[in-house]
């Protein structure tokens, strides 16, 4: 009976510790799973529900580099990204490529959002409809979007948008505002029970063409994304 | 199709994913310490003049909702069948029970035409026992075809064998037709509802009760403790044959109501044994849909039995948290760093210091992603870059980051980039890229399509004598601790038995292709000991479990191993040492399969000695040869399939047919049968070797990256016919998911 109690905790330390490994080799399964569970539990523990205020545009004025600010609408989530990198290729467009330090990333092609990486189900790659000038969509058209999903696969929705100037508005950005334009691009496609709607905004400098805001479609798992520059 | 579509918005499925979305997301919340980071509700109103389109409006990848189960597991009523098939891929798992009867049902939907169960049932006597035992435990095998689909007014129609290679005490065959209609919603909150009808024709156990006819004449009887494993085919559709119907009424998203007349009189059950008493035809049940992947039941069944199911519906191609994987690092085209011809030289590569410090460049930059860099050649204009990966299951993602990692470290001239994935030392495949390919089409509206358009996949070359090796890589010594199970399954006395305990093991790599590894295994609990003797007339070689438990204390493995490639295609093995808990001896593989062939070809043999039962260093008397000839081919729909023909443990001569669908998410589902020259009789019960085998990737799971997996084969029986050894690191299962069929079916990864 001792004995058996011996190996009753022997085994709940086991389970409780789940293993280890060390070496340039695969860690094995039950490790890798007592992994997850710790850091799991981890994360629970460390959730913490501390509410700070939004930042002034005295903090913001203080920060020398461009930063974004990015809610995840379906999570009602919020962070703050870097720019990470800004480039040209064949296609119309500058594209600049957001992250997160924990390593989500953002790539917008003249402000239209044309990839995501990191949040799962990602999109894949996008067509923008963008031109070399002002940021935003410059014209309707066909918008073909790749996204992740189902079994490691690519899915492709083929979308025709149309695009319209709604006119002047005047946005406030953390207590400054910008004159702009909104245009707002309405995409419809998809087959069969796939069917369905995309109405993207932008909010465009009316005088430097430059994208201050913008509410756009990352795919049907991850949902609208509001963007606002919140630096340069 | 709408009533799923307003089920998905709040369910439990999203709920996960919503969860693990805070929890990734909850870094990034507190990222930004220069900006005084703020919380995740403070600032997130709605833009003023945003559209109020919503997500739920735009368009989704819809799941296609699953037809619930009956107590055989499969699509259908109550004790009866209907004609639905599952969504393809689907993988079931249902618990059914009435009246000390249990039924533990798995089905895979291998095709969406085709299905197929496997079942353990157990059946509580209160009279005479059956074949001897109180409780009479048996394994059956079903598979279910749908003739046509179900049209605007033509009722889906499928034909289904159960339990046709088993003992038979299930054993029956059904045509059955079943035809749905929408109904209007009860409640506004509820959704639209579906009410499916169905009705069937059954034969052999199905007509049992109210035959109406009969086709052949008088067919045999279920005979208890036969040997069974033949297929009954002289039986099928043979008989009496009698009708049976029901509806179901999904009421709601939520709630299913079904009604049924059977036609199974329970004949053998209601005899002797008593298991209880058939008092009517119909039956009723009640179903409530907890989570889409789980379904669980009421019933009232045969005039007088209470009746209880719980369904698990499983589909691989919805995974519980949609995989994470920390974003990449973007390419950086050269012409942004490297504007100038002379940034174009070549002159680096003849600077040994300078070749050096860029190969631990690279190193770091691999590392970065988890990736190993084995070796880095190099010259003015290409590189040929060597990296182990045991972090992706995908080896098109680890592909992928590699090029990228290329991109950002190597000088500007190097144009060309042959990436090889490497493990145990042999080059599994090389993908080829431009480096210009890659800048120019990182942001491209089809990426995906277009890289793969311009990358080529060859076989990987032999190791140039050039190649910088990775300094501190080999020696390389690896160990690890973990816990282990091992179970036994379907003694009639116990029908699952489990041993646990911990695993010490290590391994030593003195050079590429070189290990030399072993573990220690320490049973902490378990009752595997406590099973029955085995009374096989072959040699023992695998119905020895049970002598072989009772030893806690045990060296599980060890071995020395080297693979290499011998030639162009060519994959070698030689292990000699301890492979496994009963076998240790000399064994050598040779497999050949080009890099973009479907097919590849193998032979293998093995000289082996079984090992004395306390596995320590000592062996039996029991020697001798086993080796295969093994052909493989990738069909389409990721269907694999294998034969091999040679000689087994126990010295019999025979060939293993098995198919497995693999999914590119790493899911696989499979079975086999191996026919040798030992006669049913000298087999034993089961008459053959057959069993499935399936394995459920852990990143599946936790949607982040991994090449775990859980998984394990299951035999009806376990006997010593047809039995190979086993071997660790087999070549197939190593190279096949870095050639090109499995790389392309991974596209989309590349530059995830």
């Amino acid at each position: 009976m001792r004995l058996h109690l011996a190996r009753l905790t022997a085994l709940s330390v086991m389970i409780l510790v789940g293993g280890c490994s060390r070496g340039p080799e695969k860690a094995p399964l039950e490790v890798e799973v007592a992994q997850a569970v710790g850091q799991k539990v981890a994360a629970l523990r460390n959730r913490s529900e501390e509410v700070r205020p939004p930042p002034t545009r005295a903090q913001l004025d203080t920060v020398k580099s461009p930063y974004i600010e990015v809610t995840l609408e379906r999570h009602d989530l919020l962070a703050y990204l870097r720019q990470e990198a800004v480039r040209r290729d064949g296609d119309p467009g500058q594209i600049v490529v957001w992250r997160t330090d924990d390593n989500v990333t953002l790539a917008l092609r003249n402000g239209v959002l044309i990839a995501t990486r990191g949040l799962g189900d990602d999109l894949l790659s996008a067509s923008a409809l963008v031109g070399n000038g002002a940021s935003g969509p410059q014209r309707g058209g066909a918008r073909s979007y790749h996204i992740r999903g189902l079994d490691n696969e690519s899915r492709s929705l083929n979308l025709a948008c149309d695009l319209q100037d709604l006119g002047a508005e005047t946005i406030e950005i953390v207590a400054l505002s910008y004159a702009t334009r909104h245009l707002q691009q309405r995409c419809e496609g998809g087959e069969g029970a796939e069917a369905g709607v995309v109405v993207n905004d932008y909010w465009v400098d009316s005088v430097s063409g430059r994208l201050w805001q913008s509410r756009q479609w990352a795919g049907p798992t991850i949902g609208y994304l509001r963007i606002r520059q919140l630096t340069l | 199709m709408q009533r799923m579509a307003v089920r998905a918005v709040d369910s439990p499925v999203n709920m996960i994913s919503k969860f693990s979305a805070r929890l990734a997301l909850a870094g990034w919340i507190a990222a930004v310490t220069c900006i005084g980071a703020a919380p995740a509700l403070a600032q997130s109103e709605p833009f003023a003049t945003q559209s109020t389109a919503s997500a739920e409006e735009a368009p989704r990848f819809k799941r296609i909702p699953a037809p619930s189960l009956n107590f055989y597991g499969t699509s259908g009523l109550i004790d009866m069948p209907s004609a639905e098939m599952q969504p393809d891929g689907q993988w079931n798992t249902t618990v059914s029970w009435f009246a000390g009867q249990s039924r533990y049902n798995m089905t895979f939907q291998a095709l969406p035409w085709l299905s197929a169960t496997f079942r353990y049932n157990g059946i509580q006597t209160n009279g005479t026992p059956i074949d001897g035992f109180n409780t009479y435990y048996d394994r059956g095998f079903d598979v279910r075809a749908r003739l046509w689909k179900e049209g605007r007014w033509r009722p889906a129609v499928t034909v289904g064998l159960q339990d046709f290679a088993g003992t038979g005490i299930y054993a029956s065959e059904y045509i059955v037709a079943t035809k749905g209609f929408d109904t209007p919603a009860l409640t506004a909150r509820g959704g639209p509802g579906r009410l499916k009808v169905t009705a069937g024709l059954g034969w052999g156990r199905l007509a049992t009760h109210g035959a109406i006819g009969n086709i052949g004449g008088v067919r045999p009887g279920f005979v208890a403790g036969s040997s069974g494993g033949e297929l009954s085919i002289d039986q099928w559709f043979r008989g009496d044959f009698a009708p049976f119907a029901g509806l179901e009424w999904q009421v709601d998203d939520r709630w299913g109501l079904k009604a049924e007349y059977s036609s199974d009189a329970y004949v053998t059950e209601t005899g002797g044994p008593d298991v209880f008493e058939r008092e009517s035809s119909l039956n009723f049940g009640v179903e409530y849909e907890w989570t889409p992947r789980t379904r669980l039941g009421l019933y009232y069944l045969y005039g007088s039995e209470i009746g209880l199911s719980a369904q698990f519906q499983l589909n691989p191609k919805y995974s519980p948290t949609p995989m994470m994987v920390p974003a990449p690092i973007p390419v950086s085209p050269r012409s942004n760093w490297a504007p100038d011809p002379s940034d174009w030289s070549q002159d680096w590569a003849r600077s040994e210091a300078t070749v050096l410090k860029i190969r631990d460049q690279l190193a770091e930059a691999l590392r970065q992603d988890g990736l190993i860099l084995e070796s880095l050649d190099i010259n003015g204009t290409s590189a040929e870059i060597r990296f182990r990966n045991t972090r992706y299951r995908s080896y098109m993602l680890a592909v992928g980051r590699a090029a990228r990692a290329a991109s950002r470290t190597l000088p500007a001239s190097v144009e060309t980039f042959r990436l090889v994935p490497v493990r145990t030392g042999m080059g599994l495949s090389s993908t080829v890229l431009r480096r210009s390919d890659l800048e120019a089409l990182e942001f491209a509206p089809d990426s995906t399509a277009a890289i793969l358009a311009v990358t080529g996949f060859t076989d990987a070359r032999p190791l140039s004598d050039q190649a910088l090796q990775s300094g501190d890589l080999y020696p390389a010594f690896a160990t690890s601790i973990s816990p282990y199970s091992a179970p036994a399954y379907f003694d009639p006395d116990r029908p699952f038995r489990l041993d646990v305990g911990l695993d010490f093991a290590a391994s030593y790599a003195p050079a590429p292709g070189w290990i030399f590894a072993g573990a220690i295994r320490q049973r902490l609990v378990g009752n595997v000991k406590d099973g029955r003797a085995s009374n096989s007339a072959l040699p023992h070689v695998r119905t020895d479990q049970v002598e072989y438990a009772q030893f806690g204390t045990t060296l599980e493995n060890l071995y020395l191993a080297r693979s290499w490639k011998p030639g162009e295609n060519l994959y070698a093995r030689a292990t000699v040492g301890y492979f496994e808990s009963m076998y240790g001896g000399l064994s050598s593989e040779l497999l050949w399969k080009p890099v973009s062939s479907r097919l590849a070809l193998g032979v293998e043999g093995n000289y082996v000695i079984q090992r004395d039962f306390d596995q320590r260093l000592g062996f039996r008397d029991y020697k001798t040869f086993t080796g295969h000839a093994s052909a493989y081919y990738q069909l389409n729909n990721g269907f694999h399939a294998q034969v091999d023909v040679g000689r087994y443990l126990a010295g019999d001569y025979g060939a293993t047919f098995s198919i497995d669908r693999v999914f590119a998410n790493g899911w696989s589902v499979g079975g086999f049968f191996t026919k040798t020259d030992v006669s049913a009789e000298d087999f034993g019960e089961g008459s053959f070797d057959k069993g499935f085998r399936f394995r459920i990737p852990l990143d599946w799971m936790l949607g982040r990256p991994s090449r775990n997996a859980f998984g394990t084969t299951i035999r009806p029986v376990q006997r010593d016919g047809g039995q190979r050894v086993v071997v660790p690191g087999r070549l197939y299962g190593k190279i096949r998911d870095a050639h090109r069929a499995s790389l392309e079916q991974q596209g989309a990864t590349f530059w995830e």
